[in-house]
């Protein structure tokens, strides 16, 4: 099938679709979805029925698609299936653990269908869910495990093959806010330390802005944006000063100093200078050193003096329904 | 050791030997092997297996013994055994085969399963010939422990072996038709349910569904006896049985049964069905 060339030359994709298309009789799950995804951790995010669930079926090789290509690791979804195999760990969304075999007998089982001897699937088994951190637990029927134990031995057999990509669908659904905490702690280091890129899919971004280097937003099955997070996440270069007394008068003194200034309710949001060099540096201590001096000779208090960082409700602002 | 610390050894990667789908094969089938006996099962299912094994295997030591008592006065008539047998058979697929075949579409395991090196084609295959192999070991035990039996029996063993020679394949093609056709209609009846209990209910129906339907044929609609004979499955296996070890009942008396290969030939196709209907359930289940 032949491809455009820009997407030949661009080595990096780990995951990359064109046009992918799938319809469910008359309802369609995806409405050519073109997306190329880099190594990372990377967010799939969009309301329910948006498609997320479908992309991760299509490029797990559970769903055919109705129209278009998508790759996993240069290797096509439909014709290049024997290949994508073991490169991938999924973890579903929906419960999927046998009540009546436990934790090691079942991540082993799993292990052993991804083609590891005996041994080894024994072995890794019991590795992987120390890593997620089950100990003792995993020898007991899976019937009376919490929720949160639950989640971890699916993210455990999701691993134990050693794939080279993690799929997790909604793995935080469920879980109370000390499990979530966890189990994006679980995902951060998976990503991060094991040098294993996730694509992990939530219809809550707010979660997702902590863990992901990138984030895929969908909706309706189309692709809204796609953005690496780190820039946009991190300090912008917007001051926020919150002060208590005449924010107007204040205001307004800033600006005849010559600095650019936004009011936004009880706060005033001040331009600084960007750039690295030594020069741009001193005139954002000089930005300061006015901020403070003017709050002075209004005679406003200072409440709170901040970068502003970027939110990704900030960035998606509207794109979410 | 005195003092215990955890070590975080941090991630490593697996680079060992990987078998591949041959790997995958094999786990599957020795997973549903076992679990058809109920071996790594809660104990509940390991109560039919253990009672279908002794109420099949014990006539045969009773028979057995009366015939020793009686110095072999008393005749073995493997047919009329093989007869009450074949319900226990069937008791046993019905039984077991969901535990394998519905068990991972109750619990949604398949859709794991299947993003590994397990395709379609390949998980079925394996889960059937775990079911086969099953009730393989089940139906053949009795005919062995018969055959055995009566060798060890005889005042001279090694006469009795000479003479049962031929045996030796009825006795096989028996024990292997009997799980081909059970086996394969049981396998595909409780692949098609993700819920155990109508797996099990279906398994069992559809053999006294066919039993009821040949009956009504031959009773009521006036089709010949031959013909509708063949619609019931473990009719046709009992039948089957007297013909090869050269037994007769009063109804082959009054009329001459259809030859030996018809039957074969019908069992080897109401099994080839059943497996054929297992691939296409499986490769259409929705995960």
């Amino acid at each position: 099938m032949p491809r455009p060339p820009d997407i030949e030359d661009d080595p990096i994709a780990l995951i990359e679709t064109q046009a992918l298309t799938r319809q469910f009789g008359a309802v369609t799950a995806l409405d050519g979805l073109t997306v190329a995804i880099e190594p990372g951790i990377t967010g799939l995010v969009g309301s329910n029925g948006a498609g997320k669930s479908t992309l991760v079926k299509i490029l797990l090789g559970l769903l055919e698609p109705s129209g278009g290509t998508a790759r996993v690791m240069g290797h096509d979804v439909v014709h290049d299936r024997p290949a994508i195999r073991g490169l991938v760990g999924y973890m579903p969304e929906h419960d999927c653990l046998p009540p009546e075999m436990t934790a090691a007998e079942f991540v082993s089982f799993m292990a052993r269908c991804s083609g590891l001897p005996a041994t080894a699937a024994r072995e890794r088994a019991a590795e992987v869910l120390r890593h997620v951190g089950l100990f003792e637990e995993r020898y007991r029927p899976m019937r009376g495990y919490s929720t949160g134990m639950a989640q971890r031995v699916k993210l455990a057999q999701a691993l134990v093959h050693d794939p080279r990509i993690l799929v997790l669908d909604e793995p935080t659904n469920g879980l109370d806010p000390a499990g979530r905490d966890e189990m994006l702690g679980l995902i951060q280091r998976t990503g991060r330390e094991f040098g294993i890129s996730v694509l992990v899919s939530s219809h809550l971004l707010g979660e997702l802005e902590r863990v992901c280097e990138h984030v895929v937003l969908i909706d309706a099955g189309r692709l809204v944006r796609a953005e690496r997070l780190g820039a946009l996440t991190g300090e912008t270069s917007t001051l926020l000063v919150e002060v208590d007394g005449d924010v107007e008068r204040y205001g307004a003194a800033l600006a005849a100093q010559g600095l650019v200034v936004q009011r936004d309710r009880l706060r005033v949001l001040v331009e600084l200078p960007s750039g690295d060099d030594a020069a741009s540096s001193a005139r954002v201590r000089a930005a300061h050193d006015l901020v403070r001096d003017v709050a002075v000779a209004t005679g406003v208090g200072l409440l709170r003096i901040e970068r502003r960082r970027g939110h990704l409700e900030d960035l998606f602002a509207g794109a979410l329904p | 050791m005195t003092d215990t610390a955890i070590h975080d050894l941090g991630y490593r990667r697996y680079e060992g030997a990987r078998d591949g789908v041959r790997g995958a094969w094999r786990a599957l089938f020795a997973q549903g092997f076992r679990a058809m006996f109920g071996l790594g099962r809660p104990l509940r299912s390991k109560a039919v297996p253990a009672f279908v094994l002794a109420a099949t295997m014990l006539p045969c030591l009773a028979t057995l013994a009366a015939s020793s008592a009686t110095k072999g006065q008393l005749p073995i008539m493997y047919g009329n055994l093989i007869e009450s047998q074949l319900i226990l058979f069937v008791l046993f697929a019905a039984a077991q085969a969901p535990e394998l075949m519905s068990h991972d579409q109750q619990h949604r395991v398949l859709p794991l399963i299947l993003t590994r090196d397990v395709t379609r084609d390949v998980y079925a295959s394996a889960r059937i010939m775990a079911v086969l192999c099953a009730l393989l070991v089940v139906s053949i035990a009795p005919l062995l422990l018969l055959y055995i039996g009566e060798i060890g029996i005889a005042v001279d063993p090694a006469a009795a072996f000479a003479r049962m020679y031929t045996k030796v394949g009825p006795v096989l093609l028996q024990g292997t038709l009997t799980a081909w056709v059970i086996g394969a209609i049981g396998a595909a009846m409780a692949s098609m349910t993700a819920r155990r209990a109508y797996a099990t209910a279906s398994v069992i129906g559809v053999f006294l569904v066919a039993g009821a339907v040949s009956v009504g044929l031959d009773d009521l609609a006036g089709v010949s006896a031959d013909v509708s004979g063949f619609i019931n499955p473990l009719g046709s296996l009992h039948t089957m049985s007297l013909i090869l070890f050269g037994e007769r009942n009063r109804a082959m008396d009054l009329v001459a049964p259809p030859p030996l290969w018809l039957f074969m030939l019908m069992a080897l196709v109401v099994g080839a069905l059943g497996v054929g209907a297992t691939y296409w359930r499986v490769r259409r289940v929705r995960v």
